[in-house]
């Protein structure tokens, strides 16, 4: 489902001006990774994306819905939101209620509903802790599950917050298998994120924001290698772009293969 | 200055061991990086080194944990505070909730320790340039963001200059910036002060750049030991199910592709990497 | 995100310099005169003739006066119906339709809003004047304990911190699709998905925050150092012990009278 933001912008009750003057376009089944520093504006655009923020001025469409005509709980049927902390949203007596909870929600007939939380618990790796209580769960599976609520849902959207925050290597793994599943499914997938070395593996568009502004928006081959912008933005570039930067060689690797090859040439 | 014996603890109500068998000797001055799976017992090994274990967390305990010459298990968690210092990921729940502001906050831990007002007035404000505070000084803790928050937290325990400090993912919130200032605030700690640090830390980029020393904790056992330049490029990395950093992973294939001298000795932080490729 | 669920308005004032427990003592004498002042007009000049000028005196007048009117007009509207419309063999004076207003029930209603609006308007001017802790460390000097003083502060934040929390649960619940308004059921049926995270998450939050608190030394026994310095000086401390002389006095003269 496509994405679009016109002319917006927006400026938080207190006066702090968060976004200004957005324009954005994101096809259909695009994976895009939103970067920058804290308080850049990466949350305040995500929440703009499911009308939990309404534009103080211009628009933002979701395929055919503008955003400030619908609630946030109809949104909910085409945007999926993942939120950072798991904390704030879990309250089921079992993992399975819980993550039945967005589908019924949404108003889903009960017998796909469990088929649906069962795959999303798969999808996962929480499929054997489906009558669990969710708070007997560790953090990082905690946050995992939170992740299967929203993709039992079926959105044709889905935003991840911060994904990798808190997961050791096995679960930044997981996250970007789960991640490459729903751009195979061809759902928009949109991810917030510190962790760069995982952006620039799993999404090829990444978008830089600065002070309410986009800074930047293309190819992660053309993006991560720009220093002064990143910079600017406070953003340190993925591990093989420094390297390659520093090596003085030319830009575009970012895969341990991509380095090779392009070291090989210009040693 | 820190020193573990034949350590082994079981949470109450535990069914198995979350520490088994631990020997560990930290020196002063030390930075110290704990790095493994999740649910290898890092946390816990934290509560233990900051004397959460027994005194706040009982359970069944075996063992001696000595720090800075004081048997952790003898002496009372009021008088630890001073000595040993913890800071962990949630920034939200390290704020006392008894001050207003954020120079009183930071002020908070050494009111408690009755030191001169002239003194803590002192430290306050110097630990607050070095994590970035003094524009933040009069705003009240609750009104912060996460990461502002998490450098707070940490200010606040380091005001108290513990002799050892303990963080469990301390930079969770903060942008790749901020943690590096951090990061770098701590080291020339470390090297002004002869502060022992023990962090823990999913990041093997930041532990690299910073750690002198690395362990990898797996099911409540220490299995590898040693500077990062060793355990960071080991085998032992991906047994225990963690990913070495891209630094050394590509210097390992052009090793393998034969571009690299196979002799030469993996890198781990990107200075080292470049003198590798170069 | 709000600062802190306190009425405290930071001024540069002499009202806001006395020490907190002179402006204490104001108003408990205040709560104290309000129950002993018996005429009916006693406390209405008692407000505008103390209360009003120490808040000018404050720079808080107009914020002063908001908070304790948003305070004190709904017991004043429910008592002079209540007891105006309902005092039993009273003497009518506005008559509507089957009911009347008595004189004897407005005389009493009168009454109890001056008292209501002495005691409110007393303890208003010493919140809004006087920083939470500030008075919290004066009443540590003079032997409270410190974890009951911990208790007060933590609450007036905690209140704050749980608004903050409890908006980022209505966030998430909703972009799962929860419907949080519309009809009662449908608000009663979204509580739960609400209050429970609140619940569960406050109770791992209690935990962490008890350790952060200890590994800053709060379980320490000795006598804390206050950053803050409270002033207080003699004529303070005469003032004070007036304020009492006069409440006294105001009381004995009521008992002597009746």
């Amino acid at each position: 489902m496509k994405i679009q933001l016109e002319s917006v912008s927006f400026t938080y009750p207190g006066g702090v001006e968060a976004l200004r003057d957005i324009d954005l376009f994101i096809k259909s089944g695009d994976a895009v990774a939103f970067i920058g520093e804290n308080g850049a504006g990466k949350s305040t655009l995500a929440k703009q994306l499911n009308g939990l923020l309404k534009p103080s001025y211009g628009r933002v469409f979701v395929g055919d819905w503008q955003t400030s005509n619908r609630s946030v709980a109809q949104m909910a049927g085409r945007v999926g939101f993942v939120f950072q902390n798991p904390d704030e949203q879990l309250f089921a007596r079992s993992v399975r209620e819980e993550v039945a909870f967005g589908p019924r929600n949404l108003g889903r007939e009960e017998y796909t509903i469990s088929e649906d939380v069962e795959m999303a618990l798969k999808q996962v790796g929480l499929d054997r802790a489906i009558n669990r209580h969710p708070y007997d769960l560790p953090t990082p599976e905690r946050k995992l599950l939170t992740i299967a609520a929203i993709l039992a849902m079926r959105t044709p959207v889905v935003i991840l917050d911060e994904p990798t925050m808190g997961q050791d290597a096995q679960g930044i793994a997981r996250i970007g298998r789960i991640v490459s599943d729903l751009k195979a499914e061809g759902r928009t997938v949109i991810t917030i994120s510190h962790d760069i070395d995982f952006c620039a593996e799993h999404f090829p568009r990444v978008i830089v924001l600065s002070s309410g502004r986009i800074v930047a928006d293309g190819v992660p081959s053309e993006v991560y290698y720009q220093e002064s912008m990143l910079e600017n933005a406070g953003v340190i570039p993925p591990q093989i772009a420094r390297l390659s930067i520093n090596l003085g060689l030319p830009s575009g690797a970012l895969t341990d293969q991509e380095f090779i090859q392009i070291y090989k040439e210009h040693r | 200055m820190v020193y573990l014996k034949n350590l082994t603890y079981r949470y109450p109500r535990g069914e198995s061991d979350v520490l088994h068998d631990i020997n560990l000797t930290i020196q002063e001055g030390q930075f110290f990086a704990l790095i493994g799976p999740n649910g290898a017992g890092k946390s816990t090994l934290c509560y233990v080194l900051t004397g959460f274990v027994p005194h706040f967390y009982k359970g069944k305990l075996s063992g001696t944990v000595t720090i800075n010459g004081r048997d952790v298990f003898d002496t009372p968690l009021p008088e630890l505070a001073g000595v040993t210092g913890l800071v962990f990921a949630t920034p939200f729940n390290q704020i006392s909730g008894a001050r207003f502001t954020v120079r009183e906050e930071i002020a908070f831990g050494l009111e408690n320790f009755a030191l001169p007002r002239e003194e803590i007035i002192d430290r306050t404000e110097k630990v607050m340039k070095l994590f970035n505070l003094t524009d933040l000084a009069e705003r009240p803790p609750t009104a912060l963001s996460g990461g502002q928050q998490q450098r707070l937290a940490l200010a606040s325990i380091i005001v108290m200059r513990p002799r050892l400090l303990v963080l469990d993912e301390p930079t969770s919130q903060l942008d790749p910036v901020s943690t590096h200032e951090v990061f770098s605030a701590l080291d020339s700690l470390i090297n002004q002060e002869h502060l022992t640090v023990v962090l823990v830390s999913h990041k093997l980029e930041w532990v690299a750049a910073f750690a002198d020393r690395v362990a990898i904790l797996d099911q409540g056992q220490i299995a590898a030991d040693g500077p990062p330049e060793e355990i960071l490029t080991s085998a032992e990395l991906t047994i225990h199910g963690l990913t070495p950093t891209q630094f050394t992973a590509v210097s390992l294939m052009a090793q393998r592709t034969g571009l690299i001298d196979s002799k030469k000795a993996l890198p781990v932080t990107l200075d080292q990497a470049v003198q590798f490729f170069k | 995100m709000s600062a802190a669920f306190s009425l405290y308005q930071s001024r540069d004032s002499g009202l806001h310099r006395l020490n907190p427990l002179t402006k204490m003592t104001i108003a408990l004498s205040g709560v104290a005169t309000s129950l002993i002042v018996s005429g009916v007009w006693g406390n209405y000049l008692l407000f505008l003739l103390i209360l009003v000028p120490l808040s000018a005196w404050g720079q808080i007048t107009y914020s002063f006066l908001r908070a304790v009117f948003r305070v004190v007009w709904p017991f004043a509207i429910s008592i002079f119906l209540i007891q105006g419309l309902f005092w039993t063999d009273g003497t009518p004076v506005i008559d509507l339709g089957p009911l009347s207003f008595k004189a004897e029930g407005l005389l009493f209603a009168v009454i109890s809003v001056g008292r209501i609006l002495l005691l409110v308007g007393s303890f208003t001017l010493m919140t809004m004047s006087t920083r939470p802790d500030a008075l919290m460390i004066a009443l540590n000097q003079r032997g409270l304990p410190h974890t009951l003083s911990y208790v007060v502060l933590s609450a007036i934040q905690i209140v704050p911190m749980f608004q903050a929390k409890a908006n980022k649960i209505v966030e998430a619940q909703q972009s799962r699709g929860l419907e949080t308004s519309g009809n009662l059921l449908k608000r009663v049926r979204a509580l739960l998905p609400l209050v429970e995270p609140l619940l569960l998450g406050s109770i791992l939050d209690i935990e962490e925050r008890a350790i952060a608190l200890e590994a800053r030394g709060f379980g320490r026994r000795v006598k804390p150092t206050s950053l803050l310095i409270l002033k207080d000086p003699v004529w303070e401390k005469i003032l004070r012990w007036a304020i009492v002389a006069l409440v006294l006095a105001l009381l004995a003269v009521r008992i002597w009278l009746w």
